[in-house]
């Protein structure tokens, strides 16, 4: 197939070559001043250490697991995350856990422990995708590096703070006793 | 300066002299170096970007970047100096001062000031006094000598890509030469005399009367043969990521490197400070006929720093010539302009204006 070149006729001011560039320059000053008069904020470069890019809403950095008001975790250890996980880095241990006052009897199932490796986790969100009870987030955060292998395996309690700093909430390394039933377990 | 002198069991001009040599070339030096800054942070601003402004004095006083020629240099100071196995060793050493050294040299004879009288004697702000017998044919002949650091670097370094960035270099070099010399040809006309002193006072202190207004096609002319002279975009031919590896400079590394570099940018404050000599009436202030010692030179660094910063302005702003179109402009365009404008020059002499 041809292609198709188009002629551009110059006229006789374009032809001396002195009055393009003359104008391009022009171009290249008013961005050099533009450049010059804008504050840092809002220069299209996000300096980052110390500015840091408000990420879009639905992107997947760390993980939280989320927890109801009280502390309780929200996870049942239902291990829907660990099998949906496409890189087998979510471990689970699932222990009971019994409130006779509120459950009647019934125990309740939460885990014991809950590791992801942060250094497999390919943030895809499947977890978050899988979890029946909204318990696992993929949030904002993207700064998630480590000075050595073991402090990228993120445990149970380390998963749980991931983001207290940036909601304001506090941390937590203990499961609470609970003192409200979360739901009414109809007999 | 006087007391200075005596100070130092000098007379007064030998005293004036070692002053005069720190000034310019550390002068120099240090512009050339900051003006690794200013073109890194100048481009960057043309394309909307930063540049560098992170570098900072023992780690906290950061004075938007200026600290970062001071960091580059440390950084060259400790790089390993490899020299190539089959590289001519001792060339390929003294490149980079072949390089180095005519750039900075042909500053020596430009005037930076008025001459001032002082204690019964007169004191100079150039290198070279008035009268030396060379003139402005000196930076020409010394900025001819510039083409041997980029060549030697190219070839001893026994690279194939390095000596095709030094040969099309050297030939850009040689070819606008002429067009350049016979622009100044002219301003030597018209002037009457090639002494830098005779060549500023004869364009007075009115802007109308310099010789950008005179000459406006051989200050065309000057000006890209300039770019050509030294190395620099539009006409950057040592050097050519996309085509030839890196030019002349692929083999050099550490402070060889940066001298290089240096040379480069000390090239292009001469080159500055020649066409503030030429064309824009050198230390003369606008409008002021017997300025102050201090503010002439004022207006010639001003001049001066002006058109080094074209060279950067121009550099990010225009794309580069292929080889072929550069020889068809240096041969077919500024070569007969150059020309033309001499012979305008001299009929209009010869009519008695
Ligand atoms: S984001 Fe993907 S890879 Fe990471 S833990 Fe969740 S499911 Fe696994
Ligand atoms: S899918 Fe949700 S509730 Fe089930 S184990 Fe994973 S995080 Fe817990």
């Amino acid at each position: 197939m041809g292609v198709l070149v188009k002629k551009v006729e110059l006229s006789w001011l374009d032809r001396t070559y002195v009055w393009p560039v003359m104008k391009g320059m022009g171009i290249t000053f008013q961005h050099f001043l533009k450049q010059l008069f804008t504050p840092t904020a809002k220069r299209f470069t996000i300096q980052y250490p110390d500015m840091k890019k408000e990420m879009p809403s639905g992107y997947r950095g760390l993980h939280e697991l989320k927890r109801f008001e009280d502390g309780a975790i929200k996870c049942v250890a239902c291990f829907m995350c660990q099998e949906a996980c496409p890189a087998r880095c979510i471990s689970i241990e699932a222990e009971e856990f019994s409130d006779l006052n509120i459950t009647q009897g019934f125990e309740e199932k939460r885990p014991a422990k809950f590791s992801i490796d942060m250094l497999r986790c390919i943030y895809c969100g499947m977890c978050e995708e899988a979890c029946p009870k909204d318990a696992i987030w993929l949030r904002k955060d993207y700064e998630v590096a480590a000075y050595d292998r073991l402090s990228m395996q993120f445990g149970k309690w380390d998963l749980m703070n991931t983001y207290t700093e940036a909601d304001g909430k506090e941390s937590i390394s203990q499961d609470p006793t609970p003192s409200v039933p979360r739901r009414t377990i109809a007999l | 300066m006087d007391k200075l002198a005596s100070l130092l069991h000098t007379t007064p001009a030998i005293a004036w002299m070692v002053a005069k040599l720190v000034i310019v070339f550390g002068g120099v030096f240090s512009l050339a170096a900051l003006w690794t800054w200013v073109e890194r942070r100048g481009s960057a601003m043309i394309q909307d970007r930063i540049g560098p402004n992170r570098a900072a004095l023992f780690g906290k006083i950061k004075i938007i970047g200026l600290a970062q020629p001071l960091a580059d240099g440390i950084k060259f100071f400790f790089k390993e100096d490899l020299v190539p196995h089959d590289a001519n060793k001792a060339l390929f050493w003294l490149a980079p001062f072949l390089a180095l050294v005519p750039a900075l040299m042909g500053f020596a004879v430009i005037p930076f000031g008025r001459s001032f009288m002082s204690g019964g004697q007169e004191y100079h702000m150039a290198l070279l006094d008035p009268g030396n017998g060379m003139g402005l044919l000196y930076p020409l002949a010394i900025g001819g000598m510039a083409v041997y650091g980029v060549l030697v670097a190219a070839w001893s370094s026994n690279n194939k890509w390095s000596i095709l960035g030094g040969m099309r270099a050297s030939a850009a070099m040689v070819s606008y030469e002429i067009g350049m010399s016979l622009a100044v040809v002219t301003i030597f006309m018209t002037a009457g005399g090639y002494d830098p002193s005779e060549v500023i006072n004869a364009q007075g202190h009115l802007p109308w009367a310099w010789n950008v207004v005179r000459q406006p096609l051989g200050f065309i002319v000057f000006f890209t043969c300039m770019f050509a002279e030294t190395n620099r975009l539009p006409f950057d031919f040592a050097e050519g990521e996309s085509e030839i590896v890196a030019g002349f400079n692929t083999e050099y590394g550490s402070m060889k490197f940066s001298l290089l570099a240096l040379a480069e940018y000390c090239h292009l404050m001469t080159a500055s400070a020649l066409m503030a000599t030429l064309y824009f009436g050198g230390w003369q202030v606008p409008f002021v006929q017997n300025p102050a010692v201090m503010l002439s030179v004022l207006s010639f660094l001003v001049k001066m720093l002006f058109f080094a910063w074209v060279f950067v302005w121009i550099r990010w702003t225009l794309p580069r010539f292929r080889y072929d179109q550069l020889m068809h402009l240096g041969w077919k365009v500024m070569l007969p302009l150059s020309m033309a404008n001499l012979v305008f020059h001299a009929w209009r002499m010869s009519q008695g204006h």
